[in-house]
């Protein structure tokens, strides 16, 4: 089964709206409650004075889920560090994706973005996964420079979903900035689907791309992940094999 | 779930230790219904014991120690180094045996029990207390000197006024700020270890006659071997840092690997550079003329080689030094009051987080205030040696207790690291460390064994029944 984490800063009140739980009901959900302390306070202080409240607030949540039909559990974790933090969860419960919330009622259209380093057959594979047999309209979008190459990867990634009788249509932006066109075709859709990007200058400098999506598009943005679990232990250098093998025990 | 153990016992409160079961990876400690995520690497744990510790051997003591022991004041610094490397390799193994907040204070309540972990916990509370304030006159002298760099002399009696402000300042900042300013700590460590090696490393070369005007030779140890070690008990709280980065162990990625390095790594640095300064500075100026110049000696020195932007560079670095060491010692205080209060030694309210800002400010407001009231005594030598003297006691104890745990060899005790040479090194730094004690001045003995007999008695009204010997979450 596909696994989708979800963030939640969960003692500022962040929470997810009605539409997210039914969107996600065909996936395994791990709702991630975090909150992320000044370098003043101990992580373990925090957690003395908060656990009971933001546990409760998790369950609550994780109601949410599975009342929608999902299955989902949580973890909660205090940090100093947001990133490393939702990494090394998404990594621990070999998440597909994660889910940048948003507001949404029902979802009916989903506007899937094939444009970033991600393979489109993971993208497409993970959002065949998503609709099921639900009634579910997708528009695929692409942005590009290359205007024939561009219109044969999208039929492509039509064709393949087409097979899942999905409901397609595609969106082609030429020579178009891709980052605006993309929030531009976001109106008129309920949640993105988009790949994760390898970090940037400008993702550095501006901010990861799928929250820039996110803050510009109001609805939820669900970031499909590489592959590959062991992201974490290759980002941490210095750890050799054996030293990450001493997390099992 | 998070009841506490039964066997913990109570204060007259009526709180328990809160003690509950965790699971140590090198990435996050988990307990039963949360995670708490490891964020600091060994660049960060360097930073810690580094940046505590620079602030006070390099920009304050240079002056002070010639003037009682020469140009052997080196070997006061030489022996600093030597008893805190005896004291950085038991810790170390007892840090990553037990990677949890509170450093000194958690090993020697869990090794050797209450009423030694509590007199340990509340002395390392003012331990740190009389360091920050010894600190914060550091400062207040580079403040008056960066004052007169620029043209405008002030004197000598701005020196406490300016070091209260910047103390409320740092309490205040630290009640409020919620920046991340551990990235800005490893900029200013970064930063100051690369102007002392170009200093040390030409003021060296000239020192030794390679390069400019020889100097004149001096009598070593002028005043005999006694003052040497008078000296290296004086000197001794530039060396107190390295137990700072055991207390954000539960904070420390891959803790088996990084807490050793960071301490000894430290301890190694800090120890080279100050004997380096002691040498470069007694070369400059011969020990009777650079203690005429005292807290900020190493400024004359850097004119001297540098001429006045080598003045401006040391005022510079002075500044940032000491406002380091005393920002890393808040932050330390505030996590001791919470292990101590944690385990039901201080009313549990001592470490209540506020909501607005996240941050401890009861505990922060501990440190602050008794801090203020030591910076107007202005009395750099005594609190520095108070300082010592408390977190001395906790050093050999901490020896003593890895000594008692290798011999009980619980089940629980695992560490990652182990002491080489045991048991010669913790006996020797257990016995060094009490022995250091012997040669400060009287006065200084007196209010350190103050301190202890009144948080012996604080333990005896208020946390009689807490147990804590081997009680590990």
């Amino acid at each position: 089964m596909t696994r989708v984490l979800v963030p939640l800063a969960i003692l500022e009140g962040e929470s997810v709206s009605t539409g997210l739980p039914t969107l996600l009901a065909t996936m395994d959900v791990t709702v991630l409650g975090y909150h992320v302390l000044p370098e003043q306070t101990p992580p373990d202080q925090a957690r003395l004075q908060y656990e009971d409240r933001a546990t409760a607030a998790l369950t609550d949540l994780v109601g949410a889920f599975e009342a929608a039909g999902g299955s989902a559990d949580h973890r909660l974790v205090f940090t100093h560090d947001r990133e490393r933090t939702v990494d090394r969860v998404a990594d621990e419960v070999a998440a597909d994706a994660y889910a940048v919330t948003g507001a949404t009622g029902s979802v009916d259209r989903l506007l899937v973005a094939l444009t970033g380093d991600l393979v489109v057959d993971r993208i497409t594979a993970f959002v065949a996964e998503l609709v099921g047999d639900r009634e579910i309209g997708v528009t695929l979008f692409l942005a590009t420079d290359d205007e024939p190459g561009g219109r044969d990867s999208i039929a492509a990634a039509a064709d393949s979903l087409a097979e899942r009788a999905l409901d397609i249509e595609t969106i082609l932006a030429v020579d178009e900035p891709p980052l605006e066109a993309l929030v531009e075709a976001a109106t008129t859709h309920d949640a993105i689907v988009m790949g994760e990007r390898s970090p940037s200058l400008r993702s550095f400098l501006l901010g990861e791309e799928a929250d820039r999506v996110a803050a510009e598009a109001v609805g939820p943005v669900l970031v499909v992940r590489e592959e590959s679990t062991d992201a974490a232990t290759t980002r941490e250098q210095g750890i050799d094999a054996d030293r990450a093998s001493q997390r099992e025990d | 779930m998070s009841d506490p153990s039964s066997a913990g016992g109570t204060n007259v409160e009526g709180e328990s230790p809160r003690v509950e079961p965790t699971i140590e990876t090198d990435e996050v400690t988990i307990t039963d219904d949360a995670e708490l995520e490891r964020t600091l690497g060994l660049t960060g744990g360097l930073a810690i014991g580094i940046g505590t510790m620079i602030g006070a051997g390099i920009f304050v003591f240079p002056g002070l120690a010639a003037g009682r022991a020469g140009p052997a004041a080196a070997g006061s610094f030489a022996i600093g180094a030597f008893i805190a490397l005896l004291v950085a390799l038991p810790a170390s193994e007892l840090a990553t045996a037990m990677p949890k907040s509170g450093g000194g204070y958690y090993y020697i309540s869990r090794g050797l029990g209450t009423l030694p972990g509590a007199v340990v916990g509340l002395s390392l509370w003012f331990g740190l207390v009389f360091a920050t304030a010894f600190y914060l006159v550091g400062f207040g002298y580079y403040a008056v000197d960066t004052l007169a760099e620029l043209g405008v002399p002030v004197g000598d009696g701005l020196v406490i006024p300016l070091a209260l402000l910047f103390g409320a300042g740092v309490t205040v900042l630290n009640v409020t700020g919620t920046e991340n300013a551990a990235k800005l700590q490893n900029g200013i460590v970064a930063l100051l270890l690369s102007i002392l090696i170009v200093f040390l490393g030409y003021g060296g070369l000239d020192a030794l006659g390679i390069v400019g005007e020889p100097s004149a030779p001096e009598q070593f140890a002028p005043f005999g071997t006694m003052p040497v070690l008078t000296t290296a008990a004086l000197v001794f709280t530039s060396y107190l840092g390295f137990a700072q980065v055991a207390t954000v162990a539960g904070e420390i990625r891959d803790p088996g690997r990084n807490l050793p390095l960071a301490m000894v790594g430290s301890v190694l640095v800090v120890g080279v550079l100050y004997v380096a300064a002691i040498f470069v500075a007694t070369g400059a100026f011969g020990s009777e003329r650079l203690s005429t110049f005292g807290e900020t000696a190493m400024v004359e020195v850097g004119r001297h080689y540098f001429g006045p932007a080598g003045a401006v560079a040391i005022v510079f670095g002075g500044l940032l030094a000491t406002m380091s060491s005393a920002n890393a010692s808040v932050l330390s205080t505030s996590r001791a009051i919470y292990a101590v209060s944690k385990d039901a030694l201080l009313p549990r309210r001592a470490s209540h987080i506020n909501l607005r800002y996240g941050t401890p400010h009861v505990a922060l407001g501990m440190a602050g205030g008794p801090i203020l009231v030591l910076v107007a005594t202005g009395r750099v030598e005594l609190l520095a040696e108070v300082a010592s003297f408390l977190h001395l006691v906790t050093y050999g104890l901490l020896c003593v207790a890895l000594l008692a745990l290798r011999r009980a060899d619980p089940s629980w005790y695992d560490p990652d690291f182990r002491v080489p040479g045991y048991p010669v090194v913790p006996i020797l730094g257990a016995l060094a460390s009490f022995a250091l004690i012997g040669f400060m001045q009287r006065t200084s003995q007196l209010v350190g064994i103050g301190i202890m007999l009144a948080t012996a008695g604080w333990y005896a009204y208020y946390g009689r029944d807490v147990t804590l010997k081997g009680v590990v979450e």
